[in-house]
């Protein structure tokens, strides 16, 4: 054999399959997953939008570091629409073009204007608007979220404090509980809830007094109180988010109103005690997780990857929001994983093989464990209820919905 | 035959030979004890597009196109150096960050355009950000109203119509500072990853 058919022969061949073996697995190494993600980082909702958008990206970062969706990487696609309706619309236009298999939504605007469209597309749309209506997948079938919902949250909220903080008043035994709801009555957000909770307050043997218009741009709230004093609540439940939240507790522990407080989930953060000060003392809310570096699991992560990724935020400064952007991707990664190993990542694929087949899927961060039905999409019926006591945010109780009232919980909760 | 082993055994001299000089010279490879985060500054922000200042509310009909809320946009650029310390290229993921007008955050911007960065030298990255006037406005209703009361502009939204007056007339000669803070960048070379975090303020204090 002649050195040149040697070289012919023999390393030609091996140099071409060394080549073809070497783009195979370039090939394989670089498949992915793309998602899209649309936040609020400028408009209307940016104090708590951006903290959720910064999660969003450090979890999809803790996703690729353990695995990524079986060994395929998620490409996040993340732009910020302003809380423009218009352009969440262009984006979620780009997002089909881009080939996202799912979208990491965010608040009522966005998901409210879409959900038509994703229905139609079978678009699994992950969102941070926990509305009740969403949760009925007879309607709604292609919009989730990890978080219990504004309707069941505020049932509990109103149940924790009947159990915990109605005992103990002087008149307990004497008189029906009185009950007022302050929110912005043309926000979509704010008023969501409504039905249910005065469903609740009845259930429960409230007397409801009127409702109380808050702008959500509220900081003078005293007129709304005074009238409020009128009816002589024993608690008022805040719809609204945290400024004019603040803005309203402040104002009612000022004119000395006397009543308790129950707020519903973006109005009660780590930002509601820096802007009500002492007036905080005591008010309660719907967390529908652990605050951000309470002592749960995976908390360690989601502090780990918050300080590695934004070093130049400090911890202190950010919210249960990015812990709440963990829980929406931790949900869609399982779905993700589920419905790859069924072999169809195809959206109908994520929503049955995927999501509809989690039991007590269990996410940490102190969130419930995640159940969906194909006839239910409310995650669970257990709400953790919290109260800002001593400095802190402190559990007072998981209110079991679903335990103490199965049959209204089964068939005439659903949906609203 | 002979003569073409002679040059198939001369090419192979001239090979090896390269290769072992380009291993002599070969600049030191990225790792954990050498891998230096490269340094991003803020070096200057610029008005990119300008429309004044002004608003109209749903109330008011257009002359064509659809009535709605509308503020004055306001297109700024900002200039960034992105130094790289190391004897080797780096790579930048991506690059975020949040503009304040005074102690206002109004945008939280960034890139997601991968580039490199040579050895030793200084790449140079714009930003655009876009405030939309009435976005603007929202957001500093709905976040901003105790501090804008502290600062004497008023309540509610006739102290943020003030307020937002200011700074789209001011910004053509830069009346105000303008920081960007909590500022991160992610660089790779080869499997290792370091996050840059900085900040700066335009016009420099």
């Amino acid at each position: 054999m002649n050195v040149r058919n040697l070289w012919f022969k023999r390393f030609v061949p091996l140099f071409a399959m060394g080549i073809l073996v070497v783009g195979l697995f370039a090939t394989a190494g670089a498949e992915t997953i793309n998602v899209g993600s649309l936040n609020d980082m400028t408009g209307a909702t940016s104090d708590v939008g951006k903290d959720y958008a910064l999660g969003i990206a450090e979890a999809i970062h803790y996703v690729t570091d353990n695995g990524g969706v079986n060994g395929k990487e998620i490409k996040l696609y993340q732009f910020d629409y302003g809380y423009r309706v218009p352009e969440a619309l262009t984006k979620y236009n780009l997002f089909k073009r881009l080939k996202c298999v799912a979208v990491l939504g965010w608040g009522t605007g966005d998901t409210e204007a879409l959900s038509p469209t994703i229905t139609k597309d079978k678009m699994p749309y992950v969102s941070a608007s926990y509305s009740g209506h969403l949760a009925n997948p007879q309607k709604t079938p292609y919009n989730l979220f990890f978080a219990t919902d504004y309707s069941t949250n505020a049932r509990a909220a109103i149940t924790a404090w009947f159990d915990k903080k109605w005992p103990a008043h002087k008149d307990y035994g004497k008189r029906k509980p009185r009950f007022a709801c302050s929110y912005m009555f043309a926000s979509p957000y704010c008023s969501a809830p409504i039905k249910a909770i005065k469903d609740q307050a009845t259930i429960l043997g409230f007397e409801i007094g009127p409702d109380q218009d808050v702008s959500l741009f509220a900081i003078d709230t005293k007129s709304q109180i005074l009238a409020l004093k009128e009816f002589k609540p024993d608690l008022v439940w805040h719809g609204n988010t945290t400024m004019s939240v603040a803005a309203t507790v402040r104002d009612a522990y000022s004119l000395g109103l006397g009543a308790g407080h129950i707020v519903n989930n973006w109005g009660y953060d780590e930002n509601l005690p820096r802007l009500a000060g002492e007036a905080a003392e005591g008010v309660m809310g719907a967390a529908v997780c652990a605050f951000f570096g309470e002592d749960v699991p995976l908390m360690d992560k989601v502090v780990e990857y918050a300080k590695k990724y934004n070093p130049g935020i400090p911890p202190e400064k950010r919210l249960i929001r990015t812990v709440q952007a963990w829980g929406d991707v931790l949900i869609l990664w399982e779905a993700l994983k589920r419905a790859d190993k069924a072999g169809d990542l195809g959206g109908e694929s994520i929503l049955k093989n995927g999501f509809e087949t989690f039991e007590n899927f269990d996410i940490h961060l102190g969130a419930p464990p995640v159940t969906y039905t194909s006839t239910d999409h409310r995650v669970a019926g257990q709400v953790p209820i919290y109260e800002w006591k001593d400095g802190a945010f402190r559990l007072v109780e998981r209110v079991d919905l679903k335990g103490r009232w199965p049959d209204k919980w089964a068939n005439e909760w659903l949906g609203w | 035959m002979r003569k073409k082993s002679l040059i198939l055994k001369g090419f192979s001299v001239v090979v090896i030979s390269t290769l072992l000089l380009a291993c002599a010279t070969a600049p030191p490879t990225p790792s954990e004890q050498n891998f230096q985060a490269p340094v991003v500054t803020l070096n200057w922000v610029e008005v990119a597009h300008y429309w004044g200042w002004w608003y109209f509310s749903k109330k008011i009909e257009p002359t064509k196109g659809t009535a709605g809320n509308y503020g004055a946009p306001l297109d700024l650029a900002f200039i960034f150096d992105v130094n790289n310390p190391n004897p080797y290229p780096v790579l930048m993921q991506n690059l975020r960050f949040t503009v304040a007008f005074e102690e206002f955050d109004l945008n939280t911007v960034g890139s997601a355009e991968m580039q490199w960065i040579p050895a030793g030298k200084t790449n140079q990255l714009r930003v655009h950000a876009m405030f939309d006037g009435r976005q603007s406005l929202l957001s500093l209703l709905v976040t901003g109203g105790f501090k804008l009361q502290e600062k004497g502009m008023g309540a509610g939204a006739g102290g943020a119509f003030k307020q937002l007056a200011v700074w789209w007339e001011g910004i053509p000669s830069v009346d105000f500072p303008i920081h960007v803070k909590e500022g991160s960048a992610v660089f790779n070379a080869d499997d290792l990853m370091v996050v840059t975090s900085f900040s700066g303020t335009f016009p420099s204090e």
